[in-house]
This record gives structure tokens, sequence and C-alpha cells, in this order.
């Protein structure tokens, strides 16, 4: 028993990852007003990247940086649409979303070729003697990738960042109150586009985390809305890391169960265990539970003195 | 962290002697409006300068000139001796001035220490050093501000206090405050002025904006009045006639909202309103209204309008108006008490009720409530009764746009046509057909008018007084809110006053009655 939960432990940490990333990212660019509905395509985007980076170097970690700037791109235009050119978030991300399945599909059987599943070379998981073979603590947490722990560092660097420095009390004030941010002498634009970038780093090392450290392959539309589950994690989360981080972790215990129940014999159908992360996410935003503020700003183009 | 002006703060007596900021005959016009003409004043370090006028004088486009907002067209500023053409309030702010705007640039859900912070750190915050600063300040001029308290659970003052300490934080050397006065509740209007006075004996310049001089006479040095862009009086408050400066600030020969506009729309003084006789147009029975944070907005408010009859609401933004509004146009539930229009109770009735019912509403928000800006002059001109123009389900343009016409003639709408896009009318001009679809209603027989004037341009006000008296001529009775006296001096019947939202009190609408209106506006008679 002991044992099937330390498994079901690790295996929630390891699907939970690629979510807590792009919803930590994410989390930044909303706090600062900006709604990236673009982080799926961004995800796809980087995983392709990343796959192909990895595979063509055969350097696992060449494969996060090609995955990064693949998403830093993706980022990039995005900010220039949402940001400067006052674009509509949610078309311009809806947009992004369809056009990234569009390309990597055609990329992926251009490069990769029909259905094959080229294996490629991935990070090694953790293994420090004696403690990563701990019983409970080492299967439980000790045994993941290696993309785990350098992935919460990160995570871990952005709660730092929105609460101890000066820009992360920009990227607060601009997604609330633009206008006294302005006023202030706060670059509103720039907070705006820095904070989009810092999603789409973020959602460079989910992508590339899905194929490099998860799969160690690229499948087609193989994000299959986690990035869409990251946002849910977010509005859940009500906009606070912590408790971002915990939605995540309660998707990703969601998504572990359709492999641990019928390994312990339990009898649900299949169907019912792949919706209940969809499910759980749809309750949240919905605002079953404890709904909270957005930031006041979310989605509103700035323009000074309009 | 910022800059400290050369010189510091400290004073000796010859410097002070010397005014601190110099205005030489200052003009400033945008477009037709000549805004200021030949302004010339001296603001000196240690005094509390009031400046005094009415809405539309002048002041905030002299504290924007001051602040570096604008530029003047003529004349020259000299700041501690040196011109001063400030390229923006960047700049103001760099040399010394600050200035206390009357819409505060917070982040509600920041805290005070967070809102000060903005802007002024770089790299890792320095939170408890900060909020050391911001108690050390506060407790300097005589206050205490909780640095950790959420900016949105403030109180108003408190958030002025937030905004004053932003200023003062900076080591200013003249200190600007535009209408602080008019968004406090009046308890907290002396602990203002102590401020002020704590500020000035510093060695400071302060300047206090205001069109209420009862309220500052005992904090100012100094009063300037300005009327109609110039300075119309001066004088030291020490020795000041203060019935002769309000005098000068209302002065009759200039063209603003006053008592002369009673004349211009119609108003004759054999005018009884309301006959006792007449039924009753528009009755409140004990209204009330709960924000949905428990707190009353508007308390047992009782009020009977006669058909034929003017009745203005008078008070301070925020004290019920909107609320009671609101209720009046069948858009909020009140928590107690009825309404009728006419013989009809109204109380839960709805929006369509209230127009089936004869009720014409003129809301305080036109572009929110009043109309729909994307689509044509016609169409929202008859949007309450577009059923008069469908046959089979099927709108009839033709007709619609012949009685458009039809209307916009009567009521002076100018626009392109019945066709043209609504969005694309002048303030006044929407206005004026919003009007004209509320006073068509029939039988009209109550109108609520909400701040029906605010933003419109002299005419346009002329215009819209005349279709009030009309619709009362004709048999409505109407309720008059606004926030400007002279406007319902202008052109009500009588006057009850909104404090807190409670009634506190009924006065003959004539201009002789305006101090004790004002005095029941302050609260300060029950």
């Amino acid at each position: 028993m002991e044992e099937t939960l330390a498994i079901f432990i690790a295996s929630t940490l390891r699907l939970a990852m690629p979510l807590i990333l792009a919803a930590s990212g994410e989390l930044v660019s909303e706090r600062a007003g900006v709604l990236n509905l673009s982080l799926e395509g961004m995800m796809l985007t980087a995983a392709f990247f990343g796959a192909l980076g990895s595979w063509a170097t055969g350097n696992p970690v060449l494969g996060i940086c090609c995955a990064v700037i693949a998403a830093l791109a993706v980022a990039t235009v995005q900010a220039l649409l949402s940001v400067h050119l006052r674009a509509n978030q949610l078309v311009v991300g809806i947009g992004f979303n369809i056009l990234a399945l569009g390309a990597t599909t055609l990329l992926y059987r251009i490069i990769f070729g029909g259905l094959s599943r080229e294996e490629i070379p991935g990070l090694p998981k953790l293994d420090i003697p004696g403690l990563s073979d701990l019983p409970f603590i080492g299967t439980a947490f000790l045994q993941q990738s290696v993309f785990v722990y350098v992935g919460l560092a990160f995570v871990g660097l952005i709660w730092l960042m929105l609460r101890y420095t000066a820009f992360g009390l920009a990227v607060r004030a601009v997604g609330d109150e633009p206008r006294s941010a302005d006023k202030a002498g706060i670059p509103v634009l720039r907070v705006r586009y820095l904070a989009i970038l810092i999603t789409g780093f973020m959602a460079g090392l989910a992508g590339s985390f899905l194929s490099i450290a998860d799969i160690n392959t690229f499948t087609e539309n193989m994000t299959n809305g986690a990035g869409y589950l990251a946002l849910a994690g977010v509005i859940f989360g009500g906009w606070n890391i912590g408790r971002t981080i915990g939605a995540c972790l309660l998707f990703g215990a969601a998504t572990a169960l359709q492999f641990q129940l019928p390994a312990m014999g339990i009898n649900v159908p299949t169907a019912f265990l792949l919706m209940l992360p969809y499910l759980l996410a749809l309750l949240a935003v919905a605002g079953v539970v404890g709904r909270l503020e957005p930031p006041t700003a979310l989605t509103l183009p700035f323009q000074r003195g309009k | 962290m910022h800059g400290m002006p050369e010189g510091g703060v400290g004073q000796t007596a010859a410097a002070a002697m010397r005014p601190l900021l110099a205005l030489e005959s200052l003009g400033k016009r945008f477009g037709n409006l000549q805004a200021l003409k030949d302004v010339a004043l001296e603001f000196r370090a240690g005094e509390v300068h009031c400046l005094l006028g009415e809405n539309g004088a002048g002041k905030s486009t002299l504290c924007n000139l001051i602040f570096g907002v604008y530029r003047p067209d003529e004349g020259v500023m000299r700041f501690a001796g040196k011109e001063w053409a400030p390229s923006g309030p960047a700049e103001a702010l760099d040399s010394g001035i600050a200035m206390v705007h009357q819409h505060f640039s917070l982040v509600p859900r920041m805290t005070v220490v967070e809102n000060l912070m903005l802007g002024q750190s770089r790299g890792i915050l320095k939170r408890r050093q900060f909020a050391a600063m911001i108690r050390a300040t506060a407790e300097r001029f005589g206050f205490t501000l909780d640095p950790e308290a959420v900016v949105g659970e403030l109180s108003v003052g408190e958030r002025q206090r937030t905004e004053i300490v932003k200023c003062l934080m900076r080591e200013p050397r003249l200190l600007v405050l535009d209408e602080p006065t008019a968004v406090l509740p009046p308890g907290e209007i002396g602990a203002l002025l102590d401020i002020c006075r704590r500020v000035a004996d510093s060695g400071r310049a302060v300047i206090l904006v205001t069109h209420k001089l009862a309220e500052i006479a005992k904090v100012a040095d100094r009063v300037s009045v300005l009327r109609g862009g110039q300075v119309v009086a001066k004088a030291e408050m020490a020795s000041a006639d203060m019935g002769a400066l309000v005098r000068a600030m209302v002065g009759r020969e200039v063209k603003s909202l006053d008592v002369a506009l009673a004349e211009a729309a119609g108003r004759t003084e054999t005018r009884a309103g309301g006959d006792e006789k007449a039924p009753h147009a528009l009755v409140c029975d004990g209204l009330g209204v709960r924000d949905r944070h428990g707190a009353t907005r508007l308390d047992n408010f009782t009020l009977e309008i006669r058909a034929g009859e003017i009745v203005g609401l008078a008070g301070v933004e925020g004290n019920g108006q909107s609320e009671l509004g609101m209720v009046l146009a069948g858009l909020l539930r009140p928590s107690a008490g009825r309404f009728f229009i006419g013989d009809t109770d109204l109380t839960a009735a709805g929006a369509a009720a209230v127009t089936a019912a004869g009720g014409g509403i003129v809301p305080e928000d036109r572009h929110a409530v009043a109309c729909v800006t994307g689509m044509s002059v016609a169409e929202n001109m008859y949007l309450n009764k577009l059923g008069q123009f469908t046959r089979f389900g099927l709108l009839r343009r033709k007709a619609l746009n012949e009685a458009a016409r039809g209307l916009m003639r009567n009521f002076d709408v100018r626009a392109a046509g019945p066709e043209a896009a609504f969005s694309g009318l002048s303030g006044g001009n929407q206005q004026k057909a919003v009007l004209a679809r509320e006073l068509t209603l029939s039988p009209l027989k109550a109108l609520v008018a909400a701040q029906p004037t605010r933003g419109l341009d002299i005419n346009a006000v002329e215009a819209v007084y005349r279709q009030i008296r009309a619709a009362a001529n004709r048999g409505a009775g109407v309720l008059l809110i606004s926030s400007e006296l002279d406007e319902l001096i202008a052109v009500a019947d009588r006057i009850v006053v909104l404090y807190r939202g409670r009634l506190v009190g009924e006065r003959p609408a004539r201009a002789s009655e305006r101090g004790a209106i004002g005095a029941l506006m302050s609260g300060q008679a029950a």
C-alpha cells in the first residue's frame, strides 16, 4: 500500500510538472494584465522544437534551449500583438493555438516522417546514492527527472520575484491599475512585454518537459490541452502562486489516477478518468471553489490618456 | 532615492519674503475657450494660499500649468527665482513641486507601502525601510498612516493621506492640492487642514484649490479668487471680507451656471411651482438602499412630487443620489420602502414597467445606461418605443427615421441625419437626444433627471433646462438630481438636500438660499 502511494505521489508530481511550469509563467503575465490563451500553442511549439533540437544535437540540454527559444519567439509575437497593437488577447491566443497545432504537425511529418516514434535523448533521473533509494521518500520525491528539480527552482524564483522585487511590484501594479502605475513612472508596456516573455520562457520549459523529460518523443498535439489546464490552474489558484501550484498538483493527481486505479484493480471507466482533470478544471473556473478576484485590468490593453 | 531640491526646505526670513512661485500675466486657451487670461499671482513659502473659484473658473488649468501638464500660451512663471517652464510633471516633481490630484492614483489591492514603493525603488524591495519612512513622514506632519494597510480597505481620508505622504516623501517645496475637500466627509476636513498647516509651517508653500471658502477659511493665509479665467480678487485672509470674496467668485456678469440662466430657461417669478391640489406624480415612501457590504447608502427617503413641480435634489456626490437614481430607474431594488409614479407601485417592477407607467429617466451615466452608442440616432431616440415601428416583427425603418427627423428638429439634436451613428454626436447632442426620447413618453407623468448637464457646453445646458421646464409645464413632476447648486437654483421650484443618504432639509430654490443649502449639503445643519 505504502509503495502504491509513493508511486502515486511520484506520478502526480511528474504529470503536474508541465502544468506547474506553464501556470507559474502564465501567472506573471496575468498579474501584469495579459491573458495568454496561446499558452497551449507555446507549449506545443516548445515540445516540438525541444524534441527536434535534442534529436538533432543528441544533447537534451540543447534541446531545452531550442524549446525555450521557440516559445520566446511565439511570446514575442503575442506581446507585439496584444501589448503594442492592442489586439484582442483571446482571439490572438486562439489563433496561435490553431497555428501551432498545424505547424508542428506539418513539420513533424516532414522531418520525422509518417508515424515514426523516434526515441529522442532525454534527461537522466535524479540518483542520489542512499537518498533516492529511501523506501517512501525516495520513491515519491527523489527519483524524478533532473528537469523536475531545475523547474521547481525557476518556480521559486518567480515567487521571489513577485514578492520581493520592484519588478514584481510593477507587474502587480500594471495588472491592476495601469493608469496609476503609469503616473508613478512605471513603463507599463515594457513591464507587460517582459511579463509575457517570462511566460514564454516557462512555457518553453513546460513544453520541453513533455517531450524530453517525460516521454522522450514528440507526438502530434502532444500537449493535448495541458496549456488550457495550466490556464485553469491560474484561475483556480486565484492568481496566487502557492494556490496555483496546488491546483496544478490536483489536476496532476486526477491524471495520475487514470493509471493508478486500474493498476490497483479498481474498475472505473477509462473515459471517465480521462475526463476527470478537465471536469475539475471546469468546476474550478466556474467558481465552485472559492472564487477570487482577477487582476482588475486583465485582458485590457493599456493606452495612455484613454 | 529621489531628488531633494537644492537648498532644501529651510527658509530664512529674507527668502520667505520673496515669493517661491510667481506667475506673470499667464494665459492659456483651449480652442475657442480662453481658460486663463492675464493671471498674476504669487505663492510664498510658509503660507497656505487658497485658490477659490467655481467649476470652470480655471483653477485646475492653473494647477496643471504649474505642474507642467500644460504649457502656458502667454506669460512666464518663476519658481525659486528662476524661470519655470517645466517639460512635464516629471520635471515638476524633480524640481520640488508635488500635486495631490482630485482623483487618486493608487492601486487599491496593494498596501500603502507597496503603493509608495511603486516607481520609487529598484531591484530588491526595501519594504521595512520604506514603512519606517512612511511612519516618520506621517508623524512629522501630525497624523498616522499604517503602511501595511491595503489601500482598497482605507477610508477616502486615509487614501488622501496616502497620496499626501507620497508627495511629502519627495520633500517638495510647493504642494498643490486640487479640490482636496470635495471627496472628504466633513469630519475628515479638519484633519486635512491641520496637515496643510503643518506642511506650510515646515517652510513649504501650499496651494489649496477649492470652491468652498468656508471650509478652508481657518487655515488659509491668503486667498485669490478666479472667475472666468481671471483673477478677480486677492486678499489676506486675516483682513478678508468673506462675503465680498464669495460675491467675487459667483459674480453675475460671468456667463456660467448662474441665476441668470433661470431667466434664459423661461422661468417667471409668478410660477408658484407645485399646485397644492395637483395630483402626485412621483412618491417615494421610506426608500432605503444597502450596498453589498451592508452599509446604508440611502436611508428612509420620503418625498412627494406633484404634477407640474420641479424638485431639485442637492448634495455632494456620493451621498446616495446615484442609488436613488438607480432605484427610480428600476435598475436597483430598494432594501426598504416603496415608490410610485402616479398611483402605480413600481418598487420591484423593473425598468420597462417604469417606462410603461410614464416615468422618464435621464440617467447619470448616459453612456453606460441611457444609450447604445453603436446604433443610429433614430434607433436611440425611439429605443423604448421601437414597438411602434414594427409590423409583423419587422422594423419599419423609413417610418422610424421620419419620426426621428421630427424629434431631432423639435429638440435641436444636431446630427448628419437620423441614420448617423450615435457615437458621432457631441455630448450635448447625445444628451438632447436622450431627453427627447424620455420627454416624449406619453403620458409622461414623472421625469427623473440625474446630472443632466454634466459635461455640456453652455448652449446645450440652456436647451436642457428649457426642455425640463417645458415638461413640468405640461404636467410632469420632475426630480432633478444635481451636484451643481446653481443648476438647481436655476431650474427647480424647491430644493431638498441629501446628506449621507438622508434627507436633511428643504429650502425654496432662490439664490438667497445658497448659503443655507450649502450648509445643509456639508452636513452642518440637520
